[in-house]
């Protein structure tokens, strides 16, 4: 990876992260309010994305290249058995903790040490997985063409 | 309703719903536009566990050279959250968490444990999902992908379950 790309990817990270930062995404409450459904901010925010992202991304999709040329390498998110079960432990582990895994980084940035402990517990989880996973293979039932996952 | 509250971070005023979801949606489509590679996070979780484990599932993530990405991105947060810390009333270590300590009212080391727990089931949580908020609830959706919404409706409700169990439940509301 050329230093420039990494440029690239550090400015946009900081965007986001930014964005992240100053919205009302990677703060406990707002994320404890969103869940009680006492204000709508998050939710606004992520049906907002969606709603501004999806029609460009599916004409992207669509002409299928980059602005480089290259052929789009756009994701796979394949169903298996562990979306749901994975899933569920997500949403326990980001009610918890008030964060979901980019919040958790912005946090830590903004100085909130709690963001430390659960980093440090996501990276555990992460590599639990990682540990477990060749076990799991069987029961994931992961798509052929999708091994990678 | 939206976003009426201030933010636990120096008492910022939210920025607008509509206007954070149009530049999270100029993040991911300039991302797979210009750079190629498609909005997430977790699968970084992992990025970084194949830095140091040799295990065979990180051995694979490793040789994928795809994902060096991740990195680099994963740092632009970190710094982001110092910058918006020092440029709005200045970055002190803290560990307030708003409901948290009014209603639960736990010690430090309770709060680390919390905390660390709660981490446990996103790490292990989102790379068995295949995605978080980010990578599902917004790539996924954004492209029609139907397991991200079948994801999404997990974490979601699941979040939702869990928040009402602790602030409704058991600490009464």
């Amino acid at each position: 990876m050329k230093n420039k790309e990494r440029l690239s990817f550090l400015i946009l990270g900081g965007i986001f992260g930014w964005i992240l930062s100053r919205s009302g995404a990677s703060d406990y409450d707002y994320i404890q309010r969103m869940f009680l459904l006492e204000d709508f901010q998050l939710f606004g925010i992520i049906g907002g994305a969606v709603a501004f992202g999806a029609p460009v991304l599916w004409w992207l999709k669509r002409q299928g290249k980059s602005y480089g040329g290259q052929p789009l390498d756009l994701s796979r998110k394949p169903y298996h058995r562990g979306v749901i079960p994975g899933g569920i432990l997500f949403g326990v582990g980001w009610s918890i903790t008030g964060m979901c895994p980019g919040p958790i980084l912005v946090n830590m940035g903004e100085g909130k040490w709690t963001a430390f402990a659960a980093f440090f517990g996501a990276v555990c989880g992460a590599y639990l997985y990682g540990l477990l996973r060749p076990s799991m293979s069987r029961f994931l039932q992961v798509p052929q063409g999708d091994q990678g996952i | 309703m939206f976003g009426e509250y201030p933010l636990i971070l120096n008492d910022l005023t939210p920025i607008h719903w509509a206007l954070t979801g149009l530049m999270i949606a100029g993040v991911v489509v300039g991302m797979q536009w210009f750079l190629n590679r498609s909005f997430g996070i977790s699968s970084g979780l992992e990025f970084l566990c194949a830095l140091g484990s040799k295990a065979p599932h990180f051995r694979q993530v490793a040789q994928d050279r795809s994902g060096a990405w991740r990195l680099p991105f994963m740092v632009g947060l970190v710094v982001a959250g110092a910058l918006s810390a020092i440029t709005s009333g200045g970055w002190h270590l803290m560990g307030d968490s708003g409901m948290l300590d009014q209603v639960v009212g736990l010690s430090d080391p309770q709060k680390f444990l919390w905390m660390f727990g709660g981490g446990l089931c996103i790490g292990f949580g989102t790379r068995l999902a295949g995605g978080c908020t980010s990578g599902h609830g917004i790539f996924g959706i954004s492209t029609f992908q139907w397991p991200s919404l079948v994801a999404t409706l997990s974490f979601m409700g699941a979040g939702a379950g869990t928040t009402f169990l602790i602030y409704r439940v058991l600490n009464g509301g």
